[in-house]
C-alpha cells in the first residue's frame, strides 16, 4: 500500500520537475535560443587567424581548389586520394619553365619552381570527395586547397555548391585547350 | 443561438418545417466549423511555437517568399494546410477503399458534434440540452470507432497495432472519464452544461470562485483525473501510443495522406478543445470570471471560456513536449489501477459530502 | 480455462522506421503486443570497408575508419593509429598522446549525448534530445576548429596528429565543461529521474552478466550488466594510466541489474568521467611539435597485431596483417556495436513491442560500424 502511494507521490513529482524544467526554458527562450536561422545567420567558420605558426595548415573542410597556374603536375594529390576523385592528365613540355601564352601555360609558379609539365587535365568530381583533405598537406606548391578559412586569402570560401546535375559537380581546372594546340608544345622524346 | 431559438425566429418556420430545420442546422454548423478551422491553425501555431520555445528553438520564423510564412511564420499552419491539400491523395491498393474513405471522417464527425453542446457564452450555445455532458460524452467516444476502421482498412500491421491500442485505450479512459463527471453531477443535480455552469457561480467565502474544483477535496482531485484521462483519449502524449511515431511509424495513420491526414489531424485537435472545454464547464466555473462580479457580463464570458479552455490545451502541449510515453500495459495499469479506484472513492466522497455539508 | 494459442505474426521493424537508428532491419514474431523472437537482418549499410582497405595505403584507410563509427570518428582514429603504431614501434610525443585523449574523451561525450537523446527519442521524450544534441554541437564547434570537419575527421594520424591544437582550444575546452556539467543534472531532472522514464526502462530487457560475456558485449552495455571491465583500464592503451577516473557499473539503482535504465545511466555518468579525464590532460598539457614522429612512409614490418581500445560503444579491435608493403594484406575490424546488436534476439523475447525499440535504443548501436 505504502509501495502504490509512493509511486502516484513520486510521478507527480517527477513530472513536475521536469515540466518546470521545460518551462524555464520557454520563458528563458530569448536567452537560451541557439537556433541560426540560416539564409540570414551564417555557422561562424573557423577564422583564418586560427593560432598555427605554420600559414600553409589548412583546416577548413569545404570544396576543393586548385590554383592551376600553380600545379607542376607532380600527381601526389592524385595518388593519395582514397577515393580517386582527382583525374589529371599532364604532357612533358618542350623546354622547361617557359610560358606558353597561347595555351595559357605560365613556366614558373609562385614559388619560383620551373615547371616541366603542361597540365592538360585537372577534374576533380566534388560529388565523390570524402573531405578527408589528404590531398593538401603533400602538395609541394600550396596550389590545392580547400576555399575560405586560412586560405580565403586566395579564394573565399565556398561550401554550398549544389547542382542540378551531378556532372556540373566535376569541377574542371585546367586550361581549356584543345589537344592539337598542346601537341604543339609537347616534348618531341615522347613523341 | 440555439438552433429551437432560430426555427421560431425563422418567419417561414410553420410552412416549410424541414427547410427551415436544415437552414438552422448549416447556420449553426457553419460558424462552428469555421470555428475549429480556425482554432485549430492557431493551436498548431501555438504547438510550434511552444515546443521550439521549450527546446531553445524559435520555431516557424519564415521571412521568406510569398506565403510560405510571415512574420515569425504566422501563416506556417496555413502553409501546412494548404500542402495537405495539395498533396496527392494516395489509397493503398490493397486496402478496404470504403472503409478507408470513411475513418478520418467518422473521426472528424466525433469531435465536431460535440461542439453543438458547448456553452461558450451565457447565450451561445447551440443546443443547449438537458442531458448535454451525457451527449458529449457518449458521442465523444465515436472517435474511436474511426480510428479502428482507420487501421483495419489501411491493410497494414502498424496500423492495426495503432487501431487496436486505441480501442483498448479510448474505451478504458471513458471510465474514469464518466466517472469523475458523475460526481459532479451528483453536486450540481443536473446534466445540462448551462445549469452546471450557472451552479459555479457565486463565491466560496466571498474569496474563491465558486467553482466546482475548489468546492470539496475531492472534486479537486476528480479534475486531474477527468483531465488526464482527456488527455489520454486525445491521444495525447504521454498516452500517444496508437500513433506512437517511434514503435509504430504513424499508428492507425500511416498510410494516410494529403486531405485526409488532416483530417485525423484536425480533429485530434478538437478533441482537445472539447476536452479542455468539458473540463472547463464541469470543473473552472465555465464562462464564469474568476473574480466575481467581474468582467462578468454575456460578452465576457466568451473571453473566459476560451481563456480557461486555451490554458488548459497549453497545459496538454506542455505535457506533450515534456513527458516520455508509456507503454501500452502501463497506460492500461494506470487506468484501472490508479484512476478507477481514485475515482470511485470521490463518487463516495462527494456524496458523503454534499450530505453533511451541502 | 484453456489457452487460446494464435499464429505468430511476422512483423518488419525496418529498414525504413525511426528509431531502428539506421539500416537495421528486425524481423520480428508477435503474439499481440508481445514479442516472441527478433532476429536482426543486417547489411542493408554495407560498404566492404575491410576488402577496400587492402586496396589503399595504411594513412588512406584512416578517412575510411572515420565512417566506420561516424558518431565517434575520433575514437576509430585513435584505434587504427593505435594499433599501426604498435606495429611498427613508433613511440609518439607525450603532447600528442594527450591531445589525443582530450579529442578522444570529448568525442566520448558527444557520441554517449547522441545515444542518451536518440533514446530519449525512443521512449518518446522529444526535448531532452534536442537539449543533448544542442551541447553535442558544442563539442562538434570544437573540432570544427580544430580540423575543419565537423563529423568525419581524419584527424588522429599514424605516428601524430593532422594539426596541432589552434590558439585558444585549451579555453574552450574548459568554458564547455564548465557549461556541459551542470547540464548533466538537468539531464537527470528531466529524463533520468522521471517517473515514466523509469517505468519504461528499468527492469526491461535485463542483459545478465554471463550472457553479456558469452555474446562478446562490451562497452557501457557490459558495464550496465554490473561488470567492471574497460580497455583504458584493464589493458591501458596510450597514456590511459596516467588519469585518475572511475569506471561506472550499473548497480540497478531502479530495477535488476543490467536493465534498459541500467545502460542508460552508465552512460551518463560515464559522460562525467570523461569530463574529468578531459580536465586533467588539459592541466597537463605538455608542449612539443606533434608531426615530430610522422613516419615519412607507412610501411609496417611482416607480421600480424591484434589491438583494442576503448569506444564510446566498447571493445574496438583493429587486426591487421601486413605483408610489408604500403598496403595492408588484411585489416579486420572488431566492432563492439555488431557483439551488442547480436545479443538483442537474446534479451528482448517475451517483452513489448515498445520494449524492443527501448532495448534496441539501449544498446546504442551504429550501423555504420556493425555493416562497415
Amino acid at each position: 500500500m505504502y509501495k502504490y502511494f509512493n509511486n502516484i507521490f513520486v510521478a507527480i513529482s517527477s513530472i513536475l520537475k521536469g515540466m518546470s524544467i521545460t518551462w524555464r526554458h520557454m520563458i528563458n527562450i530569448r536567452k537560451g535560443n541557439v537556433t541560426l536561422q540560416y539564409p540570414e545567420e551564417r555557422w561562424p567558420r573557423p577564422e583564418r587567424d586560427i593560432g598555427f605558426d605554420l600559414d600553409s595548415y589548412n583546416v577548413i573542410r569545404s570544396r576543393l581548389h586548385v590554383d592551376i597556374d600553380d600545379c607542376i603536375g607532380c600527381l601526389k594529390c592524385e595518388r593519395v586520394c582514397p577515393v580517386q576523385c582527382i583525374k589529371i592528365v599532364t604532357t612533358k613540355a618542350e623546354t622547361k619553365g617557359e610560358d606558353l601564352p597561347d595555351i595559357g601555360h605560365t613556366g614558373i609558379t609562385s614559388n619560383g619552381t620551373k615547371k616541366a609539365l603542361i597540365v592538360s587535365r585537372f577534374d576533380i568530381d566534388m560529388s565523390e570527395c570524402c573531405y578527408c583533405n589528404l590531398c593538401v598537406y603533400p602538395c609541394p606548391e600550396e596550389c590545392i586547397y580547400m576555399t575560405g578559412g586560412p586560405n580565403s586569402h586566395k579564394h573565399p570560401i565556398d561550401y554550398e555548391f549544389s547542382q542540378y546535375d551531378r556532372n556540373d559537380l566535376i569541377y574542371k581546372f585546367a586550361k581549356d585547350v584543345d589537344d592539337e594546340k598542346i601537341s604543339k608544345y609537347v616534348s618531341k622524346k615522347i613523341k | 443561438m440555439t438552433v429551437d431559438n432560430l426555427i421560431n425566429w425563422f418567419p417561414f418556420g410553420t410552412e416549410w418545417p424541414v427547410l427551415t430545420f436544415v437552414t438552422a442546422v448549416i447556420i449553426c454548423a457553419l460558424p462552428v466549423f469555421l470555428f475549429i478551422a480556425v482554432y485549430a491553425l492557431v493551436a498548431i501555431y501555438a504547438e510550434l511555437k511552444i515546443s521550439s520555445f521549450m527546446q531553445d528553438k524559435v520555431g516557424p520564423m519564415g521571412q521568406g517568399v510569398g506565403l510560405h510564412a510571415w512574420k515569425f511564420g504566422i501563416l506556417q499552419p496555413v502553409a501546412d494546410a494548404l500542402k495537405l491539400i495539395l498533396k496527392e491523395d494516395i489509397i493503398p491498393d490493397l486496402a478496404d477503399k470504403k472503409l478507408f474513405v470513411m475513418a478520418p471522417f467518422v473521426v472528424f464527425v466525433g469531435a465536431f458534434i460535440s461542439f453543438a453542446a458547448l456553452p461558450f457564452g451565457q447565450n451561445i450555445i447551440i443546443a443547449d440540452m438537458n442531458i448535454g455532458i451525457f451527449y458529449i460524452l457518449a458521442v465523444g467516444s465515436l472517435s474511436v470507432i474511426g480510428i479502428i476502421l482507420a487501421g483495419w482498412s489501411s491493410n497494414n500491421k502498424w496500423s492495426l497495432y495503432g487501431g487496436m491500442r486505441s480501442a483498448a485505450q479510448i474505451i478504458s479512459y471513458e471510465i474514469p472519464a464518466g466517472l469523475s463527471i458523475i460526481s459532479i453531477v451528483m453536486l450540481t443535480g443536473t446534466l445540462s452544461m448551462q445549469g452546471i455552469i450557472e451552479f459555479q457561480s457565486g463565491t466560496i467565502w466571498g474569496v474563491l470562485p465558486n467553482w466546482i474544483i475548489f468546492n470539496n477535496p475531492f472534486s479537486f482531485i476528480a479534475f486531474f483525473i477527468f483531465f488526464i484521462s482527456g488527455v489520454a483519449e486525445c491521444n495525447r502524449t504521454p498516452f500517444d501510443i496508437p500513433e506512437a511515431e517511434s514503435e509504430l511509424v504513424a499508428g492507425a495513420f500511416t498510410e494516410y495522406s494529403g486531405m485526409r491526414y488532416a483530417f485525423f489531424f484536425l480533429s485530434e485537435y478538437a478533441e482537445m478543445f472539447v476536452i479542455s472545454a468539458i473540463a472547463v464547464t464541469a470543473f473552472l466555473g465555465g464562462w464564469n470570471s474568476p473574480i466575481s462580479g467581474f468582467m462578468n457580463s454575456s460578452g465576457w464570458g466568451v473571453f473566459w471560456f476560451m481563456l480557461k479552455s486555451l490554458s488548459l490545451i497549453f497545459l496538454m502541449i506542455w505535457f506533450r513536449w515534456t513527458l516520455p510515453r508509456l507503454r501500452v500495459d502501463q497506460l492500461m495499469s494506470i487506468c484501472w489501477k490508479v484512476f478507477l479506484p481514485f475515482s470511485l472513492v470521490n463518487i463516495f466522497g462527494v456524496g458523503i459530502w454534499s450530505l453533511l455539508v451541502g | 480455462m484453456g489457452v487460446i494459442h494464435g499464429d505468430l505474426m511476422t512483423l518488419n521493424i525496418g529498414p525504413q522506421h525511426p528509431s531502428t537508428h539506421g539500416v537495421l532491419r528486425l524481423k520480428v514474431k508477435t503474439d499481440g503486443e508481445i514479442i516472441s523472437e527478433v532476429e536482426p537482418i543486417i547489411g542493408y549499410l554495407h560498404r566492404c570497408f575491410e576488402k577496400h582497405c587492402e586496396n589503399v595505403t595504411y594513412d588512406q584507410v584512416i578517412p575510411y575508419t572515420d565512417r566506420c563509427d561516424y558518431i565517434a570518428s575520433m575514437n576509430n582514429n585513435f584505434g587504427y593509429a593505435v594499433t599501426i603504431e604498435a606495429l611498427m614501434e613508433i613511440k609518439v610525443p607525450e603532447r600528442v598522446e594527450y591531445i589525443r585523449i582530450i579529442v578522444a574523451e570529448l568525442n566520448r561525450i558527444a557520441s554517449h549525448l547522441l545515444a542518451l537523446g536518440t533514446y530519449g527519442l525512443d521512449v518518446g521524450a522529444f526535448t531532452p534530445f534536442l537539449y543533448m544534441f544542442r551541447d553535442r554541437e558544442r563539442i562538434l564547434d570544437l573540432f570544427e576548429t580544430l580540423c575543419g570537419a565537423r563529423l568525419l575527421y581524419n584527424y588522429i594520424w599514424v605516428g601524430g596528429l593532422s594539426h596541432d591544437l589552434p590558439r585558444d582550444f585549451v579555453e574552450s575546452v574548459f568554458s564547455f565543461l564548465d557549461y556541459f556539467e551542470p547540464k548533466i543534472e538537468e539531464y537527470n531532472e528531466l529524463l533520468t529521474y522521471n517517473k515514466i522514464f523509469i517505468e519504461r526502462t528499468a527492469d526491461i530487457g535485463v542483459l545478465p552478466p554471463e550472457v553479456a560475456i558469452s555474446f562478446g558485449v562490451t562497452g557501457p552495455n557490459l558495464r550496465g550488466s554490473g561488470v567492471k571491465w574497460d580497455i583504458r583500464k584493464d589493458d591501458p592503451y596510450s597514456i590511459y594510466d596516467k588519469f585518475d577516473y572511475d569506471i561506472p557499473i550499473g548497480a540497478g539503482e531502479m530495477g535488476t541489474v543490467g536493465d534498459c535504465w541500467d545502460r542508460y545511466y552508465v552512460r551518463m555518468v560515464e559522460m562525467k568521467e570523461s569530463a574529468k579525464i578531459i580536465r586533467q590532460a588539459l592541466k597537463g598539457l605538455p608542449a612539443g611539435d606533434v608531426h615530430q614522429a610522422l613516419p615519412k612512409k607507412i610501411r609496417p614490418p611482416k607480421g600480424s597485431i591484434y589491438k583494442r581500445t576503448e569506444s564510446p560503444r566498447g571493445d574496438l579491435a583493429y587486426y591487421i596483417v601486413s605483408d610489408g608493403s604500403p598496403i595492408p594484406y588484411r585489416l579486420k575490424m572488431r566492432s563492439p556495436a555488431f557483439t551488442a546488436l547480436s545479443v538483442l534476439g537474446e534479451i528482448s523475447q517475451g517483452w513489448m513491442m515498445s520494449d524492443v525499440i527501448a532495448i534496441l535504443g539501449s544498446l546504442d548501436i551504429v550501423l555504420g560500424e556493425i555493416d562497415r
